[in-house]
């Protein structure tokens, strides 16, 4: 064991943690709605951009644009789900198809006002902390990893242990029954679009900061949100945190022992593995 | 279904919109000459994309402004390549046989540059390489496929003129998993154990974002300077990276692609990160080797109100310039013609005089090597460090 071990172990639990938020929103989605919104990682990159628009253009403190920019996506992801998701409730091929079209829409869109540089909100905090005397790691990244650790808990705390995390198990576990009990299953369903897309959002200002957004940078982001939905378990969150950890903890190991120059790859080994062992991801359900 | 007809209408129109905005089409008349640029304006090396733009609407203002060629207006035919070698093919495909233009110039992407220059040749259509390195492109000797931009060959050589000049002892080469990454990293490990400079070699995924596990190998084996060869974005995340894990300024990262070093949000990613990296580049401000280069850089600021900065502009000014004069000179629009006025050609273009090379065997048939220069960022000013005769100051190390 040496302090290049060390390196790559926090490393990749460090991106495994932001993997799995980045991947949160969309296993939300996918578990309540049965929904698969392709883009989701669109809806990351133009929080990235709000926060940048907002903290370098304006001016605005990072307290502020931060929550701005979540609220923002929310709002969007609302109307996404009342004027494109809404008409196809019935048919999850419409909904993949449009949510398909709909990345590409906004990648061009992000192409157009944005232009292709990469656009990065200043760093929360500068410097690099030197890990137990090992190695030095860039102390942004402990804090982004922080806010996701904090984002995760929040969004866990939301769906098991208040009243509206409730009405989104109930509907989830059986849309028919909830609805007789008296719940709105469609605003249960515009809120949990929303709030998948608010997701999305707080995990593009986290990351935007170490990772700069490109109009191209939610394709890899979306990428890595479905292996780790599948590996994880359509639906589970805790399959997410899960899954997440494991690709970023094989991606740097691989990365650093077999190869950097083939990275992406090992998250696609890991998924085929799954996928053969069991393919309803390691936390799923059983298909009846 | 009523909503769904709504949603799919908002999308079409949406989609519509942007890829009209996007993409504007160049009207086409029969008074006109044709000419066919490829080259990436979207992907992750869209910023090339916009520089060409830039170039081709400098070169553009310069033929017409002289009345056009062979009696005629000169219009561009500017073709998305993506940087994805299927997409570029499918533009040429386009440009050949539906614009009908006589030739096509530009590109950025070795693997892009490979498969159009395949393509280009079957059709017997010259084809004019701006900026794709792989020395694949010209060592195949192909009658219709000319360069005038960097081979690999060409680069490498300078930079290992510098490495020595400098005194550099060992060197760490990063190259991403590329044509042009992969064959440059070849050339330059030859050049390194010819030059008995102690080195190490680690390849990177082409769109990583992360590179700790890459940069904590390099820490390890601590080197003095850093050989970057990565292009697009992921070059800045590197050397922001390599100053939190504490690599630099101990040891220079040299970044071997050029414009992502200059392109606008270059410091916003980097921050004080970017201080003493070094890259290569075929232009600056201070080394203006003629009329031409100095027309070039008061034309670009008139422009676009600002002194230009990715030197790819120039690039496919460059090659531009040299496409008009092959067309003037050979009074025709014939593939044939076209590369015999090419391989005649003596134009003078802001990189200096054209000669293509004629003699065949070598990368350097129909191959034209723009001097290149390497430059350090001090104090976010670019200084050009190398060669001795054009540079500005020294090299700045910790």
């Amino acid at each position: 064991m040496n302090s290049l071990f060390f390196m790559y172990l926090t490393n990749g639990i460090v991106m495994g943690i932001i993997f799995a938020l980045s991947a949160l929103g969309v296993s939300l989605i996918v578990g309540i709605m049965n929904v698969i919104n392709f883009a989701h990682g669109e809806l990351y990159i133009f929080a990235g951009y709000i926060s940048y628009i907002l903290s370098v253009k304006l001016g605005i403190s990072f307290y502020f644009a931060i929550p701005i920019a979540i609220l923002t996506i929310f709002i969007i992801g609302i109307l996404i789900e009342e004027s494109l998701i809404k008409p196809t409730y019935g048919n999850d091929m419409y909904s993949l198809i449009i949510t398909f079209i709909l990345s590409i829409v906004l990648q061009n869109f992000a192409l157009l006002v944005f232009g292709p540089f990469p656009n990065k909100p200043p760093n929360w905090i500068s410097g690099a902390t030197n890990m137990f005397g090992l190695f030095r790691y860039g102390n942004q990244r402990l804090v982004s990893c922080l806010a996701a650790i904090g984002i995760i808990i929040i969004v866990f705390l939301l769906i098991k242990k208040t009243w509206f995390g409730k009405t989104i198990r109930a509907v989830s576990q059986d849309r028919e029954t909830a609805s007789l009990m008296g719940i709105d299953t469609s605003k249960v369903n515009m809120l949990s679009f929303g709030l998948g897309c608010a997701i999305a959002g707080a995990a593009g200002v986290v990351l935007a900061p170490i990772f700069p957004v490109t109009p191209l940078a939610g394709v890899e982001i979306s990428l890595i949100a479905f292996i780790i939905l599948v590996i994880g378990g359509m639906g589970s969150l805790w399959g997410c945190i899960i899954g997440g950890l494991i690709i970023g903890i094989v991606q740097s190991f691989g990365a650093a022992y077999i190869s950097s120059g083939y990275k992406d790859i090992f998250g696609f080994i890991i998924l085929i593995l799954v996928l053969f062992i069991r393919p309803s991801g390691l936390f799923g359900r059983k298909a009846l | 279904m009523k909503g769904i007809r709504y949603g799919w209408i908002l999308l079409i129109a949406v989609a519509f919109f942007t890829a009209t905005i996007c993409y504007p089409s160049i009207s086409i008349s029969a008074d006109t000459i044709k000419i066919g640029v490829v080259g990436p304006r979207t992907g992750s090396a869209a910023a090339t994309g916009t520089a060409f733009a830039e170039g081709i609407d400098l070169a553009l203002d310069y033929i017409n402004g002289k009345g056009g060629l062979l009696g005629k207006k000169v219009e561009v035919v500017f073709e998305d390549t993506g940087g994805v070698p299927e997409k570029g093919v499918a533009a040429v495909e386009k440009l050949v046989n539906r614009d009908k233009v006589p030739l096509v110039v530009g590109t950025s992407h070795s693997s892009v540059g490979i498969a159009i220059s395949e393509q280009a040749n079957r059709y017997k259509t010259p084809f004019i390489i701006a900026e794709s390195w792989a020395d694949e492109i010209t060592s195949k000797n192909y009658k219709y496929i000319f360069r005038a931009g960097p081979c690999n060959t060409g680069v490498v050589s300078e930079i290992i003129k510098w490495l020595k000049a400098e005194g550099f002892k060992k060197a760490s080469l990063v190259a991403e998993n590329t044509d042009w990454g992969l064959g440059i990293k070849k050339l330059t490990v030859e050049a390194l154990k010819e030059a008995n400079i102690e080195f190490q070699t680690i390849d990177t995924e082409r769109n990583s974002k992360d590179h700790y596990t890459e940069l904590s190998k390099i820490m390890k084996y601590d080197p003095e300077i850093i050989l970057a060869f990565v292009y697009g974005f992921g070059v800045h995340y590197f050397i922001a990276q390599a100053n939190e894990v504490g690599l630099t300024p101990k040891a220079i990262i040299f970044e071997g692609a050029g414009p992502p070093s200059l392109w606008p949000q270059f410091w916003e990613n980097v921050g004080d990160a970017g201080n003493l990296e070094c890259f290569i580049s075929s232009m600056h401000k201070s080394a203006q080797p003629n009329q031409v280069a100095k027309d070039y850089w008061d034309n670009y600021v008139k422009k676009f109100g600002k002194e230009p900065s990715d030197y790819k502009s120039r690039s496919i000014y460059r090659v531009l310039l040299i496409a008009f004069d092959a067309i003037e000179k050979a009074n025709s629009l014939d593939g044939d013609k076209l590369v015999d006025a090419l391989e005649k050609s003596n134009v003078t273009v802001p990189s200096g005089q054209v000669n293509f090379g004629t003699e065949k065997g070598s990368v350097w048939y129909h191959q034209f090597q723009p001097p290149m220069l390497i430059i350090q960022w001090q104090d976010r000013q670019q200084t050009v460090i190398f060669p001795e005769n054009v540079a500005t100051g020294k090299l700045i190390r910790e």
